[in-house]
């Protein structure tokens, strides 16, 4: 599934990753405060922070008393255990419902879809070592094999060296025995949501790092997995992983927007 | 003020169950940790930052405290190698009176002062001439005379004009601005001089490397560089520049203007809703013009006995009779310039007449926008450690009360939330300086006495009408109060510690005033203009071209002499000389006619009471009033009228203004001190002597002789 924005973005020489991710990195940085400030004990948070800033100054004005001064380290450690108490809440509220956000962005985001021409693996993971010897790969038009398959009886994986000679969504199926599983693969440069992984089982596994519908239980395959390289966004002149990208983006704007709305975080 | 909050059972339940859900969704193994993105960014930011900071700073320390070490041994700054103390704990309780506490403690009543007395010492304390207290503290500090400290009142008279000014410190605005069509910009920030001289013997103390925490000294306002920590009292002004201008918000017709200390705002309706406005300081981009800053606030009454304030982007609530807490303010003059404030609102009525009291706005301790502590980041200190507290000099605000704008509960209560916050910083202070000074003075106790000595006495005026089994134990509460202070500070302290529970004065009715400047005037002594009976204040309609004598502030009598004074007519020398012999034999022992006590019992010539460089600068004569009387609140403020002697009836009953033998400050210590006749000009010497420096040449005072350690 390929984003409707990705041509035309794209003819207009914007860099689309870069500008999601600064466009989502303001919104949620606007978002995030909100939440926090409906969400915390504004107060609290403002004493525990004015409690640690004391202890600080502390260290300064009574410098050359050294018994205030350690008193005061141990002070400025419990204050800090404080405002991260009081901080807890609100980012419960926050960050539960952010990591769900990022996980679905990262399918976006995280991962290049497989290169035109550029040979890439596909995995098929099995229960028992003796059945990889039963497990054989059905490609579509437009994919194929550059070798035979591999078998790692260490690692229970049969991998399989493929290549795209158009770009385009496909669907690969492994066999084994008479039972057939299926997995999406993505070829081209387009912003596409990407899955590098299918699983049986494995339901907080799935939620984070999948992005099909789970293998049927039952089978002897625990995953098919294809290898999308990692994406890497300019900006400001550095090649960023998305996430960090999206961290530091959205504290500045977080840092801009509680000092606008005047948020005690 | 509550800093910790309780948390419910359901709401542990719901923390519960959020930590269960956090839990399962960051402790599970996979990469996704780093999907807790900004928000945990935000909190491992904001916190770790104070321990890297901290980190940081300490190795720094660490490494340059040898260095601080040799540089103070190069100074020959060998601290404590004759002391004979560790530690010297100064309470100084403003206006303590001996005989009340002795009374008090024959009651009963003051068992920890009982038992320093005792253990100790208690003597009455020699207070300075006259007995007031910017004046006595600042002797105190100093260790030296009026005349070498150059504070003989709260306030002094301007020679070309006969107005007065404060005598402490004097604000003026930058030194250098920008005019701009109608605006100023100001190209620095205001200049502020001390007035007072003289030498606080903590600074000889921090030249030794012995550290000092002073709390709330007054007239340590600018506050001066020392080696130790120091917060400023009385004589700290408002952020309009005032000694305190509270705000009276009503939706009632104007009334008469406020004599003194206050301002009436008036309170619009708008639908259901009510707004008004805090007036602030000056505009200083538009100096001169007039334009005062304001806060603009908002009612909205929840019912008869509750209403919603909305200030800025502040809201509370405040039931009547309430106070709310510190509420930030800031006057906003324009692009980069604000004045920083806090005040506190009180709910007066909702119905039939909305009616808000408004303190005096006062400096921000967290945002300082004058000096009022040294360094500058202990008054910050203070405020993030225990919030924001009052900073004004005269913090309780006694004009309000007396101009019947408050109520003695609300008064009282104000008093005891400012002294709330001195003792946490008193406690503070101890726990901070375990080696060296700690001094802090609480202004409580003069307070309340000047208000509530009505209900004290048999038979004051102005409490004639309240029976006597009707009246409150104010006075008998506030020092056992201050009693059990006492008590929690000796369980703080070892037996290397010298404590001294000072006052600077003691305590006495004032029940009847005396307008001096009209006996002056009934007596020849001073003119009016042609016409006129009675003057105006400052001396409006005063003809000084034949007037030979004046008096204004609240015990200083002057001399218009030839030369000093802009149209002054006596002759400096013997003319002088013999006026004020004139005036002195025909005021002492003054009667009143109606009680047939005297008004005054002393009158005390400058030249005899004083010594120093700033004598020049002194009254020319000490008036001392009687027991029961005190200089008359016009006379005050140099108005002359027709009466000479007449009835008290403000709630400021109790005073200390008068003849400086009738109220002494009380002197306790946890010491034997051998002295019979100790004064207040002998703390300073006596600390320096036992921290074991030598006493500069300069000072009045003499050195209590203090035994060693009395431990039971």
């Amino acid at each position: 599934m390929s984003s409707p924005l990705s041509a035309p973005m794209g003819s207009l020489g914007v860099n689309l990753p870069a500008a999601i991710v600064v466009g989502i990195s303001l919104v949620i940085g606007l978002g995030m405060v909100i939440v926090f400030r409906y969400t915390s004990d504004q107060k609290a948070i403002h004493v525990a922070k004015d409690r640690l800033k004391a202890h600080l100054l502390a260290l300064r004005l009574f410098q050359d008393q050294i018994p205030v001064v350690l008193r005061s380290y141990g002070r400025i450690v419990l204050a800090t255990g404080r405002y991260l108490r009081s901080a807890f809440k609100p980012l419960l509220f926050v960050i539960v419902p952010l990591i769900f956000l990022v996980v679905q962005l990262d399918r976006y985001l995280g991962s290049m879809p497989v290169e035109l021409g550029h040979p890439f693996l596909v995995k098929a993971r099995m229960d028992n070592p003796n059945a990889l010897n039963e497990a054989s790969l059905q490609l579509p038009d437009g994919l194929s094999t550059t070798a035979p398959p591999v078998h790692v009886p260490s690692e229970r994986e049969v991998v399989w060296r493929v290549v795209a000679e158009t770009s385009g969504e496909y669907i690969v199926n492994v066999q084994v025995s008479d039972q057939t599983f299926s997995k999406r693969v993505v070829v081209g440069a387009c912003l596409s949501r990407l899955s590098p992984v299918r699983l049986r089982g494995k339901f907080w596994e799935r939620i984070f790092v999948s992005g099909e519908p789970a293998l049927p239980e039952n089978n002897s395959i625990k995953s098919i997995a294809v290898q999308y390289p990692p994406r890497k966004i300019a900006f400001a002149g550095f090649e960023w992983n998305w996430i960090w990208l999206f961290f530091v983006l959205s504290l500045a704007a977080g840092v801009l927007f509680k000092s606008i709305l005047g948020i005690e975080i | 003020m509550k800093w910790c909050k309780t948390t419910s059972l359901p709401e542990r339940r719901r923390l519960l169950a959020c930590l269960v859900v956090l839990g399962i969704v960051l402790f599970h193994p996979l990469p996704s940790h780093a999907y807790a993105g900004p928000g945990a960014g935000f909190a491992v930011l904001s916190s770790f930052w104070t321990l890297f900071v901290a980190f940081f700073y300490s190795v720094y320390a660490f490494f340059a405290w040898p260095f601080r070490q040799v540089f103070r041994l190069l100074r020959r700054r060998k601290a404590y190698g004759k002391a004979q103390i560790k530690r010297a704990v100064i309470l100084g309780f403003d206006g303590m009176d001996p005989e009340l506490t002795e009374r008090f403690i024959a009651e009963g009543k003051l068992p920890n002062l009982a038992s320093l007395r005792e253990r100790g010492t208690f003597r009455k304390l020699q207070t300075t001439f006259p007995p007031i207290s910017p004046v006595a503290w600042s002797t105190f500090m100093t260790g030296v005379n009026p005349g070498k400290h150059n504070i003989y009142d709260f306030l002094a008279r301007d020679l070309t004009n006969y107005l007065p000014y404060l005598s402490s410190a004097e604000i003026k605005g930058p030194k250098r601005s920008w005019k701009i069509g109608r605006y100023t910009i100001p190209l620095g920030g205001p200049r502020i001089k001390g007035m007072r001289r003289g030498t606080p013997f903590w600074h000889w103390l921090g030249e030794a490397g012995i550290f000092c925490s002073v709390i709330r000294v007054p007239v340590t306002f600018p506050p001066e560089k020392f080696a130790g920590v120091l917060l400023s009292g009385m004589c700290v002004p408002d952020l309009k520049g005032s000694q305190g201008t509270f705000c009276l918000c009503t939706t009632r017709p104007r009334g008469e203007k406020f004599r003194e200390g206050g301002v009436r705002v008036p309170i619009e309706r708008n639908g259901s809703s009510f707004s008004s406005y805090v007036p602030g300081p000056e505009n200083p981009l538009t100096a001169g013009s007039g334009g005062e800053m304001r806060v603009k606030f908002e009612i909205h009454s929840d019912n008869r006995n509750q209403a919603r304030f909305t200030v800025d982007s502040q809201s509370f609530t405040l039931k009547v009779g309430d106070y709310s807490e510190w509420i930030p303010l800031k006057f906003k003059a324009g692009v980069g310039f604000n004045a920083h404030g806090i005040c506190r609102f009180y709910l007066k009525e909702l119905s039939p007449n909305v009616e808000v009291y408004v303190t005096p706005v006062n400096i921000d301790p967290g945002k300082p926008d004058l000096p009022i502590s040294h360094p500058v980041t202990y008054s910050i200190y203070l405020a993030k450690l225990f919030g924001p507290y009052a900073t004004l000099g005269l913090a309780e605000d006694t004009w309000a009360l007396n101009e019947e704008v408050l109520d003695d509960q609300a008064f009282l209560a104000q008093c005891y939330a400012n002294h709330d916050d001195r003792e946490r910083m008193l406690f503070d202070a101890l726990e901070k300086t375990q080696q060296g000074l700690c001094a802090c003075v609480f202004d409580t106790t003069d307070r309340v006495q000047h208000m509530f000595w009505r209900y004290f006495d048999e038979d004051h005026p102005a409490a004639r009408d309240v029976p006597r089994d009707q009246r409150p134990s104010v006075i008998q509460d506030l020092y056992s109060r201050m009693d059990k202070l006492i008590g929690r500070v000796m369980k703080q302290i070892d037996d290397k510690t010298l404590l001294m529970v000072v006052s600077d004065h003691g305590f006495k009715s004032f029940a009847r005033c005396v307008n001096l400047n009209a006996w002056l005037h009934q007596n020849g002594y001073l003119a009016l203009k042609p016409g006129k009976t009675e003057s105006g204040d400052w001396f409006d309609d005063v003809d000084w071209s034949r007037t030979r004598a004046y008096t204004m502030g609240l015990n200083g009598l002057y001399l218009n002499l030839k030369g000093r004074e802009r149209e002054g007519i006596i002759k400096p020398g013997a003319d002088a000389d013999a006026l004020k012999d004139e005036l002195r034999h025909k005021l002492d022992g003054l009667v009143d006619p109606a009680s047939g006590h005297a008004g005054i019992t002393g009158v005390f010539d400058c030249d005899s009471v004083y010594a120093g460089p700033y004598v020049d600068n002194a009254p020319d004569l000490i008036v001392g009033y009687g027991n029961g009387f005190r200089a008359s609140w016009d006379s005050v403020m140099g108005k002359v009228t027709s009466q000479i002697f007449e009835d008290n009836l403000k709630a400021w009953s109790g005073d200390h203004c008068v003849d400086p033998r009738l109220v002494p400050g009380v002197l306790f210590c946890n010491r034997k001190i051998s002295d019979e006749k100790p004064a207040i000009v002998d703390v300073a010497p006596t600390v320096l002597k036992l921290f074991g420096l030598a006493l500069p040449g300069h000072l009045d005072g003499k050195p209590w002789t203090v035994a060693p350690s009395t431990t039971p």
